[in-house]
């Protein structure tokens, strides 16, 4: 089990700056994940800490160690690669062997990791296989049994699982927990999907041009973003520019969007006159599903208008709402038949004013951040 | 970091290795060959006067339409056969498709000369095919002469239309084919709107290898061109009556060929940059089973096709096994043929074998490390070096050949009438070639399984030896064994160079075809095409390698 730490890590390419200031804690047993787009220097950092990047400045510890001038191939990390990255020209035992001979096992030792490995990856009676006999996702089973086998310091995992599709990509992410979490070592994922990244990790590491914006367990991240990247990256989430008009006590205060009237949380809004106001999908009410007790709120924002285009999901059905020229979207919970909204039909909203999030308009950060939860 | 550092000298001094051997063995030659084009032959000055002399006399420009003449028809021809063997084959249920594909590789592959004298000996001044239609009241005129050169250059060729073309028709996706019918399209209207547009740039790409390959070719109109001289003729001719004075002459011949394959390299490179249409494939074509009375015509046809162009080679093999009376064919058959060889010129096969085993290694070793910084280091000087190395690509053997012959025949580099400047010759035709070949094999082994191996503990040494070199082998193997095949055939830059001693089995065949003995001629040029036959087949049956490998490299 290894802790890791990176402190100040920068890297340019060129003239882009691929990584800026970069800290992280990461803890021993941790399944941490890098959330981002595209681009963001998620792949870069993970790449730079297997080694294959050397950083302009700032420090890598693993465990203890610093690692700064210890050569890739020295590190010890296994590393899950979004291609597989499986040997073409060796058979899957060879493949999960390779490490294992470098590292000078004996015979049996060897032949006993790779078993052990393949087990661990529901890969036993594969020894002999050839890669293209392998199915995708057979063939990202025989990376992680490689990586797992010389017994790393920390698992890299490089979006393993964005070549695969969808239902074998809830399988295998789930497959890749379990091992991680029965063996113990760190893991360090990357990742572009924002629900695999939730349902995976232990932490999220949000990244975004360069930079960590958010670190967090996920429903820290998903409940509690502290910027607009953050939020509108990680779920779905309602967005609209507002002007923000007198404070009405109690932590309150008016905000208009076009014909829209809302009341929101005042908290960090003191000085500005506008504001971008967000919730999330779940969060809206509907007065007819609204329980008995449940009465409105003096400063509640009721808000009505006619159902344009519904999505039918399973246990939700996903509404799309126009309201006085602006859409809204929320979610429906476990629709009987004529639960369906037509399109159309007229339908009544409350938004409750702690399920508002305010940020900056013009940096993105959040207003008030942590002064809820 | 160390490391990095004593890798960047490795490529480096592998850069320079590079840069020398363009500067010595293509830019020092081809510039002379430059240089004797602008020198008046009495003076020694710069003048254009052998410029004007070509613009200017019918005999020179003959000898370029000709060889346009010849180049335009042979490449009409290949089409005519490749098209429909293409599409016959990629289209419908042939019996025997691997089999008529092997046999016009054979075709394609065998050395260019040995065609023109099979077809001599059957349709020749005394051709036994001749005799006998004459016997029978039909007079068929020589084949001397562009008649010749055409049909043997196109039954040579045709190969690179039907193997290019039928690549393409069995990578088009189904479902674009049955889109257009679905959307309303006739069969007929579909092949002509769907299909051939998207087979077309391999279609083109095809018919200008044709039209460059007969362009170049020496050994074919050499053979059967009788009095009709091309451009590749022409130049050996003023080479060989100019030898004494400065070659003027055949170094302008020879600059103007050069111009003509450079605008062909350049519309090459125009048609396969304009269109690609890669496609997922996610449907393959299927063959369509045909009608008795149809099936019956195709494969007639194709059958055909490959038929004529493999009864050269076979009229060939069946030949060396007549016996012989010096160079009069008598009764009967047996080995009187070889027996002639090995006791009267073991040093021609010995030196061709010995010769081309050392280009190969030299174009194997030197290739694969050019080719790997080419793939794996882009900088400027790398970049030039990508682009001189293109330079093989335009220079037609005979160039080359009056270009070493002028620059290594006097200090400082001497090398007139040794082994090393045949082998020279060799090694930097095919060299590009290999270059090539090494860099797109590297550019498609993913950079992620060398990281896998240093990730998982191997030093980048050893991750080179147990994962790219792996990887590579066989891709080199099988280009080295074509350089091999190749090397073995060469005919057209080796004939200028060669002295007694270092003769090798394509020139004695072009002296023996000469003087008249057939037999050895035959002899000799079956044991090029059983070599030639090894070597495909250990390339496809070791290596994997389906006949697009042959097409490519």
């Amino acid at each position: 089990m290894t802790s890791i730490r990176i402190v100040g890590l920068q890297k340019k390419f060129g003239d882009l700056a691929a990584l800026s200031d970069v800290n992280l804690d990461i803890r021993e047993g941790e399944f941490f994940t890098l959330l981002g787009p595209s681009g963001c220097g998620k792949t870069t950092l993970l790449r730079t800490i297997a080694g294959f990047y050397r950083q302009d400045h700032g420090d890598i510890y693993l465990g203890n160690e610093l690692v700064n001038n210890v050569p890739a191939y020295k590190r010890n990390t296994g590393m899950v690669f979004q291609n597989y990255a499986v040997f073409p020209h060796m058979t899957v035992y060879e493949n999960v062997a390779y490490g294992l001979k470098v590292r000078k096992f004996s015979k049996k030792e060897i032949d006993d990791k790779v078993k052990a490995a393949l087990k661990n990856v529901h890969l036993t009676g594969y020894e002999d296989r050839t890669p293209d006999k392998l199915s995708g996702g057979q063939q990202q089973r025989v990376g992680l049994a490689r990586a797992m086998a010389i017994e790393p310091r920390v698992l890299l995992f490089d979006e393993p699982l964005s070549n695969l599709d969808a239902k074998l990509r809830v399988e295998m992410r789930e497959e890749i927990r379990d091992v991680q979490k029965k063996l113990g070592i760190t893991a360090i994922y990357v990742t572009h999907d924002q629900e695999e990244a939730l349902v995976i990790s232990d932490r999220i590491a949000v990244v975004n041009l360069g930079r960590i914006q958010q670190v967090g367990a996920p429903w820290e991240i998903y409940k509690n973003p502290v910027n607009l990247f953050v939020a509108t990256l990680v779920g779905k989430i309602n967005t609209m520019e507002i002007e923000l008009k007198e404070n009405l006590g109690k932590g309150l205060r008016r905000a208009v969007a076009g014909q829209l009237s809302f009341t929101v949380p005042s908290h960090g809004t003191e000085g500005k006159s506008e504001a971008i106001l967000a919730f999330r999908p779940e969060d809206i009410q509907e007065v007819s599903q609204r329980k008995a007790g449940q009465e409105k709120g003096e400063n509640e924002n009721q808000l009505s208008g006619l159902v344009d285009s519904v999505s039918f999901l399973g246990s939700t059905a996903s509404i799309t709402a126009r309201i006085q020229g602006t859409s809204i979207i929320l979610d429906r919970h476990c629709p009987k038949e004529d639960e369906i909204p037509l399109t159309g039909s007229s339908i009544h909203i409350f938004v409750p004013n702690d399920a508002c999030l305010l940020f900056d308009k013009q940096t993105g950060v959040r207003l008030g951040y942590g002064g809820k939860q | 970091m160390s490391l990095g550092r004593k890798k960047l000298d490795i490529w480096t001094l592998v850069t320079i290795l590079g840069f020398a051997i363009v500067i010595i063995f293509l830019i020092y030659p081809l510039f002379d060959v430059f240089k004797f084009s602008f020198m008046d032959k009495e003076t020694g000055q710069f003048s254009f006067s052998n410029w004007k002399e070509f613009f200017s006399r019918p005999y020179y420009l003959r000898a370029f339409s000709h060889s346009m003449f010849v180049a335009v028809l042979t490449t009409v021809f290949s089409m005519l056969l490749g098209i429909p063997l293409a599409f016959f084959t990629s289209r419908y249920k042939i019996h025997g498709t691997t089999l008529l594909t092997t046999l016009s590789v054979m075709a394609l592959l065998s050395p260019t000369f040995i065609g023109a004298y099979s077809w001599i000996t059957m349709l020749g001044k005394q051709g036994f095919l001749r005799l006998f239609f004459a016997s029978i009241g039909i007079k068929l005129p020589e084949i001397y002469g562009p008649f010749g050169i055409i049909l043997s250059d196109s039954l040579q060729y045709y190969p690179f239309i039907s193997l290019m073309l039928a690549g393409a028709l069995n990578t088009i996706d189904r479902s674009l084919e049955e889109a257009s019918e679905n959307l309303g399209s006739r069969s007929f209207g579909t092949f002509f709107k769907v299909t051939l547009p998207l087979v077309m740039p391999s279609l083109a790409g095809g018919a200008l290898i044709v039209f460059m390959m007969s362009l170049s070719n020496f050994g074919t109109p050499m053979v059967i061109g009788g009095n009709y001289l091309v451009l590749s003729t022409l130049a050996y001719n003023l080479y060989t009556s100019e030898i004494a004075e400065s070659p003027g002459m055949a170094s302008t011949v020879s600059i103007v060929m050069i111009l003509c394959a450079s605008v062909i390299v350049i519309l090459q490179n125009w048609v396969s940059s304009r269109r690609k249409y890669a496609s997922m494939l996610v449907n393959r074509p299927i063959q369509k089973k045909l009608t008795k009375g149809k099936s019956f015509l195709a494969h007639f046809l194709c059958y055909f096709i490959v038929g004529l162009s493999t009864l050269p080679l076979i009229v060939i093999v069946i030949y060396s096994f007549r016996n012989t009376n010096g160079p009069v064919f008598t009764k009967g058959f047996g080995l009187d043929s070889y027996k002639q060889i090995f006791f009267d010129v073991p040093k021609t096969v010995i030196n061709s074998f010995i010769y081309s085993l050392i280009a190969v290694i030299l174009i194997a070793v030197i290739g694969t490390l050019l080719g790997f910084v080419i793939a794996r280091k882009r900088n400027f000087a790398v970049k030039a070096l990508d682009q001189l190395l293109m330079i093989p690509y335009i220079v037609p053997g005979t160039v080359l050949g009056i270009g070493f012959i002028v620059a290594f025949n006097r200090k400082p580099i001497y090398l007139a009438g040794t082994a090393t400047i045949i082998i020279m010759a060799y090694f930097i035709r095919r060299l590009p070639y290999s270059v090539r070949s090494a860099a797109s094999i590297l550019k498609q082994i993913d950079p992620a399984l060398e990281e896998a191996g240093i990730n998982l503990g191997s030093p980048p040494g050893r991750t080179f030896r147990t994962v790219t070199l792996p990887l590579m082998k066989s891709g080199i193997v099988s280009g080295a064994i074509m350089s091999w095949v190749t090397s073995m055939n060469e005919l057209s830059a080796s004939i200028l160079l060669y002295v007694g001693k270092t003769m090798t089995m394509p020139i004695k065949i072009y002296l023996s075809v000469v003087d008249g003995y057939f037999g050895t001629a035959s002899a000799m040029s079956t044991i090029l095409l059983v070599v030639t036959g090894v070597s495909m087949f250990i390339v496809n049956k070791y290596f994997n390698r389906g006949s697009e490998t042959f097409v490519s490299s």
